[in-house]
């Protein structure tokens, strides 16, 4: 009989987000994926969740959620594996991620591996691979309790579809501290639009003078990607975008997964502020351009024509 | 009250990190140091001090003994005392070995807040603080863009993936703190001297009446079977665009940056 | 009558004599309240030799020789005439009263005539050029009159100085035409009237033969008085005016020539001047002989040595420094001279004239003070942060001031206490210190990358410790720099001239991976404890390998290695690549050919201050630049010693510039007016500066290093030429 894998479904519970589907997708090859939707759920989302391999899925309201910061979301996540019997806790990697995660593992006296890229069981135990040190090695390590609670890193596996009539329980959860705890007093959700910050985005995309002060496909690609817009000193000083954006040695400093630099020359200033990025693509007409030796993909040619060529693409 | 600040000595971020016979991450590189985002929680705890009339600081790490500098570095912002846990049988310790020794060093020192930076640069788990919290029984303020303390309680802004929240609990409590609450100080010269002659005090678990098989490797929940080296970073590919000819090949390099 | 001129002149005299005497002791006092300035007072007749010859050739008068001649004439006649006050007192009772010895004989006569109407003349033409210099503050305050080197100077001041010397000229004139005309009509004394004794004014006293001679005696003594009166009246103001540096510069300038840094006539450029705590220089390597309470660098004005408080009492306000320097003309607050004002007067305790105030003010230069307070926080209190953070230490000011200002040093000696005692600077210098102390370079760029420059060489370049045991084995070891080593401009120069050095047969070694920051831009940050630590750690590596000569290719290198790593004991030969390839084309080791077409082409050639300035080494690149048989040099508007700087010395290459223009937009505008199609350079800093300017605009010059243009000319002539588009920047 196959182990029962909880997942811990995403904050947003209206859409299914991709990281849930991907964690159910990887809960369904570990075992029998068990979806806790922690508060409200729409009908639409229940249907998302089996259509992703959800044998199970658990809609527990608990009213103090949203004054407690993550206290009472992981008591609630343990409460659903005792109940399930769980074997495996799944939560999407993250801030808030990582500390439920924790916390679960705490009060289950559960072994914890964090922002882990694959799980499987290997003659009854967990392993799981985690990518350490700027994605220079990879690590690989079992849960020697019985239970394992693992965060999971976003786009590690693609989800796939695996319909299943999923079993709807309705629960509720009371919160009770045992100790004093932290209280929510007011909270504003993020706008849906906003870019994210330069210094905390995961996707970069920045553009210099070779977009001769159109940044429209700069924003674009940014948007597309889900990423923040920088600029070069360059741009800045042309009047493109404000120096708030500028990314550089007298700039912002980032250090994302992914950095787009488009018709930026990579001047050593620039590159003082980015080259810790994991990964690089250069589009830049000028074949002698410097940032041709640093990214991982350049390509000389018009960013005005190939950057919404991607754009559509991307969709 | 005793503010205790968290700080973790960690390889340089551009060093060639080794890894222990147990395999687990070597701490001792080139140039290691206190963990860059540990100096955001001196920052905020030393902006702390300053608020709270009559506190003092005092900043501590679990560590080997070399991790002394990166406390010597915190003694140099400005804090008044250190002190270093460390012992031969937390080596190999997983986040709830390594929150069980420092909680139990929190309470000997009979700290009244914690402070601790939103992860480290060498591990970058982000669950110490929590289970610190937990450990304690302490309120837990965390992943702080901003902080306060007003009349015993504290006060903190976070920002994360759902939005902007204002959390407050009454001390004690554990606070961690972002990179976006405020940049560290450089400290001056004169601070730099003045850090010489403030002593780091070393404890071991017997100090702290934790027992040994409470830590370590031997209490680790988790075992790491393999470490391997992933292929270096190809070298750049650089593709001349002729009519759009790049488009499928960036796409191709945009999903996989994108994992 | 004479009786009663007499005593009023006495009285006056008295009366004056003792003002200046209570303003002469109170500069004494302010002066010595400063902390000491070791080595300023010896070797006592090197000094003095200096001092004298400096003063009499006027050699630190740079350009502007109608105003060094004019400036000369006054000083000389001034100096001859101090003795004619004397006997002053004697002819307002006796007309006839002559200085005894020499005053009947001709040569002193003819002196003084030449010297006083040359003196009026030349007291003429500096009212003049004050009057075409206008600078009003107050009412500039929309626009600012930047192109007058007077603006802010206090102008009645300057004014009441020159009047004063006009006035005690023409009365000494006056008693010459009337001594002559009341001797020259008597033929008993004719000849001691005549133009052997009187040349030049013995014919405007013929008018005044008619005159009775009562008339005649009575008005030189008149003028006497008159002359002593005025006289009084300048030693009054100025005893009671100690801040009026324009007329105490007589004597103070001559003090402050003589406790001039350099012993050797040169200006205070190169090294910066040590760091003193307690009297003693600073060493990173001696912490612990450090006193408890040791402060560092300058905070409140006593904290200065005396010689920076001389300088600041000595500033004539000619504006000399403000002319050129390229913060001032580039819309920042800061103005060398101003900046000067502000300190001496915050010394003196004594409120700015409202002229200083409103340039102050107008420029933003201004603190938060709005009168001198005493232990005033000097940045913040009496400047703006903003002039302190403004400095390129470029040096052109130290370099025109005619009475040997140090301006550089008092600039890095305030940084050096916001950095090291109060922490507060550009917030970019967090990431340059945290780099230049983690990483050893400026970019926090991993060191295990210095040598990629020598990637893709065909043949190998070999390091010290592991390819060569020691410098001995090599003819040069080549410093590559952390511009050498990690900017792509820079790894193209260092590539240029290893590859010349390869050309030439001359063998030479680098450090590699054991090379660290120079300091330079630590040490005009401000920060001398991050410089020393990387200083020790090179001279350390140079030690262990027996370096005792290095080439380099950027100008900082080449100042701090060369000039400043002696404060530390140690002592390099450290040359510039143009100079080596310089001496290596004149040895025919490498030849340079024309391009096949033979164009002449324009090149213009931007002078790096650390090269320039403040190595005096303004020629090697020139005559490197006058080999290449297809360029023709053209000049800027600033070149030589009165260039401009690129913008990015003083450390100021790693923060933003956002006040005013940006100075090497500004730089490269004069480079464009000469219609040159190449900025040859020789300092990387320089080229990363102007490149950046010539990357904003459409058409820009091409902005390159000499190396690559000797490279480019050496390689047409091998058999086989590589792609030339290697050696292009």
């Amino acid at each position: 009989m196959s182990e029962n894998i909880v997942v811990l479904v995403g904050a947003n519970a209206e859409v299914l987000d991709a990281s849930t589907a991907e964690l159910l997708t990887l809960a369904g090859q570990l075992g029998r994926p068990v979806a806790v939707v922690a508060g409200e759920a729409t009908e639409a989302l229940v249907a998302e969740l089996g259509r992703h391999g959800a044998a199970e899925v658990h809609l527990v309201s608990c009213p103090q959620l949203s004054d407690s910061l993550v206290l009472a979301k992981a008591a609630l996540l343990a409460d659903r594996a005792v109940d399930a019997h769980a074997k495996v806790i799944l939560v999407a990697s993250g801030l808030e991620g990582n500390e439920v995660a924790g916390l679960v593992a705490a009060k289950l006296s559960a072994g914890l591996i964090t922002d882990a890229v694959t799980a499987r069981f290997e003659a009854a135990e967990l392993v799981a691979d985690k990518v350490v040190w700027a994605g220079k090695y990879t690590v690989t390590a079992k849960v020697l309790t019985e239970m394992a609670v693992l965060t999971v890193k976003p786009n590690s596996c693609v989800p796939v579809i695996a319909e299943v009539e999923a079993e709807v329980r309705q629960a509720r959860f009371d919160f009770e501290p045992g100790a004093p705890a932290a209280r929510v007093v007011s909270a504003e959700p993020t706008a849906a639009t906003k870019r994210p910050k330069l210094v905390e985005a995961n996707v970069v995309v920045s553009g210099g003078r070779g977009t001769d002060g159109d940044f429209a496909p700069v924003e674009a690609l940014a948007d597309a990607l889900g990423g923040a817009v920088g600029g070069s000193r360059a741009a800045v000083d042309a009047g493109y975008v404000p120096q708030t954006l500028q990314v550089g040695q007298t700039g912002k400093s980032v250090s994302p997964d992914l950095y787009v630099a488009l018709g930026i020359s990579g001047a050593i200033q620039h590159i003082a502020g980015m080259r810790t990025a994991r990964r690089i693509l250069a589009v830049n007409s000028d074949p002698e351009a410097p940032i041709h030796r640093l990214a991982d993909l350049s390509v000389v040619g018009d960013l005005k024509t190939i950057v919404p060529a991607v754009v559509a693409r991307l969709g | 009250m005793r503010i205790i600040a968290l700080v973790k000595y960690v390889p340089d971020s551009g060093d060639e990190v080794g890894f222990e016979p147990d395999l687990s991450l070597g701490r001792v590189g080139p140039s290691s140091r206190l963990s860059e985002l540990d100096e955001y929680a001196v920052e905020q705890a030393l902006r702390l001090r300053t608020e709270l009339a009559g506190a003092t600081l005092t900043v501590l790490s679990v560590g080997p003994a070399e991790a002394e500098s990166a406390l010597r570095k915190a003694l140099q912002m400005g804090a008044d005392d250190a002190v270093l846990v460390t012992d031969e049988a937390i080596a190999g310790s997983d986040v709830f070995g390594t929150a069980t020794v420092l909680s139990a060093a929190i309470r000997s020192l009979e700290g009244g807040l914690v402070v601790a930076g939103m992860s480290s640069t060498d591990a970058g788990l982000g669950v110490v603080p929590a289970l610190l919290a937990d450990s304690l029984s302490w309120p837990l303020l965390s992943q702080a863009a901003a902080v306060s303390v007003e009349a015993g309680l504290a006060k903190i802004a976070r920002v994360d993936e759902t939005g902007s929240r204002v959390v407050e609990a009454a001390l004690p409590a554990v606070v961690s703190v972002t990179d976006q609450s405020g940049e560290p100080r450089y400290p001056s010269f004169k601070d730099v001297l003045a850090a010489k002659k403030k002593s780091v005090a070393t404890l071991t678990l017997a100090d702290l009446g934790v027992d040994a098989s409470a830590a370590g490797a031997g209490s680790a929940r988790v075992e790491v079977l393999a470490v391997s080296r992933n292929a270096d970073r190809a070298a750049g590919r650089v593709i001349v665009d002729v009519d759009g000819s790049s488009v499928d090949e960036i796409i191709d390099f945009l999903a996989a940056a994108t994992k | 009558m004479k009786v009663l001129l007499f005593v009023i002149a006495v009285a006056v005299s008295i009366a004056a004599v003792a003002l200046f005497v209570r303003g002469a002791l109170t500069l004494y006092r302010l002066i010595g309240a400063g902390q000491s300035s070791p080595g300023r007072l010896g070797p006592v007749g090197k000094r003095l030799g200096n001092m004298v010859t400096e003063i009499l050739s006027h050699r630190r008068f740079r350009a502007r020789p109608l105003v060094k001649a004019a400036h000369w004439v006054v000083m000389v006649s001034f100096i001859l005439l101090v003795p004619t006050l004397a006997i002053a007192y004697a002819q307002v009772l006796d007309p006839y009263a002559e200085l005894p010895v020499i005053g009947g004989w001709p040569v002193w006569q003819w002196l003084l005539e030449i010297f006083s109407v040359g003196g009026l003349v030349a007291i003429v033409v500096l009212f003049t050029v004050r009057l075409r210099h206008p600078s009003d503050p107050e009412d500039a305050s929309a626009a600012r009159d930047w192109r007058s080197r007077f603006f802010g100077s206090t102008r009645w001041q300057g004014y009441f100085v020159e009047a004063v010397i006009a006035a005690v000229l023409v009365c000494v004139l006056v008693m010459h035409v009337l001594t002559s005309a009341v001797l020259a009509r008597y033929p008993e004394t004719a000849e001691a009237g005549s133009w052997v004794h009187y040349p030049l004014t013995s014919w405007v006293g013929q008018l005044f033969w008619s005159l009775p001679p009562v008339a005649l005696e009575t008005g030189i003594v008149v003028a006497a008085t008159l002359k002593i009166l005025v006289s009084m009246v300048w030693l009054g103001v100025v005893g009671y005016a100690t801040t009026m540096s324009v007329a105490w510069h007589r004597f103070l300038g001559v003090l402050n020539v003589y406790a001039r840094r350099e012993t050797d006539g040169t200006p205070a450029l190169g090294a910066a001047a040590p760091m003193y705590v307690d009297g003693k220089a600073f060493d990173i390597r001696d912490l612990d002989d450090l006193d408890e309470d040791a402060t560092f660098g300058v905070g409140k004005i006593e904290e200065f040595g005396w010689k920076s408080l001389l300088d600041f009492a000595s500033c004539t306000e000619c504006g000399r420094c403000q002319d050129l320097c390229p913060a001032w003309n580039t819309g920042k607050p800061l103005s060398p001279k101003l900046f000067t004002l502000a300190l001496r007067d915050q010394a003196a305790g004594m409120e700015h004239s409202l002229d200083i105030f409103a340039a102050l003010k107008s420029a933003g230069a201004a603190g938060e003070l709005a009168a001198p307070v005493r232990d005033a926080d000097l940045v913040g209190g009496v400047i703006s942060p903003d002039v302190l953070w403004s400095c390129t230490t470029c040096g052109a000011c130290v370099d025109q001031c005619p009475v040997d200002i140090e301006h550089v040093d008092h600039i890095i000696d305030l940084r050096r206490h916001e950095v090291m005692v109060k922490s507060e600077f550009p917030e970019e210098f967090n990431g340059l210190f945290g780099n230049l102390e983690t990483k050893g370079n400026p970019w926090g760029l991993p060191p295990r990358d210095r040598m990629d420059w020598a990637k893709g060489l065909d043949f190998d370049v070999p390091v010290l410790g592991t390819d060569v045991t020691s410098a001995d084995e090599v003819d040069h070891v080549l410093w590559v720099g952390c511009a050498g080593a990690y900017d792509e401009k820079g790894k193209k120069t260092t590539r240029a001239v290893a590859e010349l050095l390869h050309l030439a047969g001359v063998k030479f070694a680098v450090l590699g991976q054991a090379e660290t920051c120079c300091g330079d831009s630590a040490r005009r940050a401000g920060n001398e404890a991050t410089y020393q630590g990387l200083a020790t750690e090179n001279i350390e590596t140079f030690a262990s390998y027996g370096v005792e000569k290095v080439v380099v290719t950027c100008a900082h290198c080449l100042n701090s290695i060369g000039r400043e790593y002696g404060q530390l004991g140690a002592d390099y030969r450290v040359e510039h690549h143009t100079q080596v390839l310089n001496r290596l084309i004149r040895d025919g080791r490498l030849n340079v050919v024309a391009p096949p077409e033979d164009e002449r082409r324009q090149l213009t050639y931007h002078d790096p201050c650390y090269l320039g300035r403040h190595n005096g080494e303004y020629d090697a690149p020139r005559e490197l630049l006058a080999s290449l048989p297809e360029a023709e040099l053209v000049e800027m508007e600033h070149s030589g010693s009165s260039s401009m700087c690129c913008g990015g010395g003083g450390a100021r290459m790693w923060t933003e510039e956002s006040i005013g223009t940006r100075i090497n937009s500004a730089r490269l505008d004069e480079a464009e007016a000469t219609g040159a199609s190449t900025v040859a350079t020789a300092c990387p800093f320089c080229a990363i500066m102007l490149g950046d300017a010539a990357a904003s605009r459409d058409q820009a010059p091409a902005v390159t290093d000499v190396a690559h243009l000797v490279l480019a000319g050496v390689k047409r002539g091998l058999p086989n030429p590589t792609d030339e588009s290697e050696t292009e920047s």
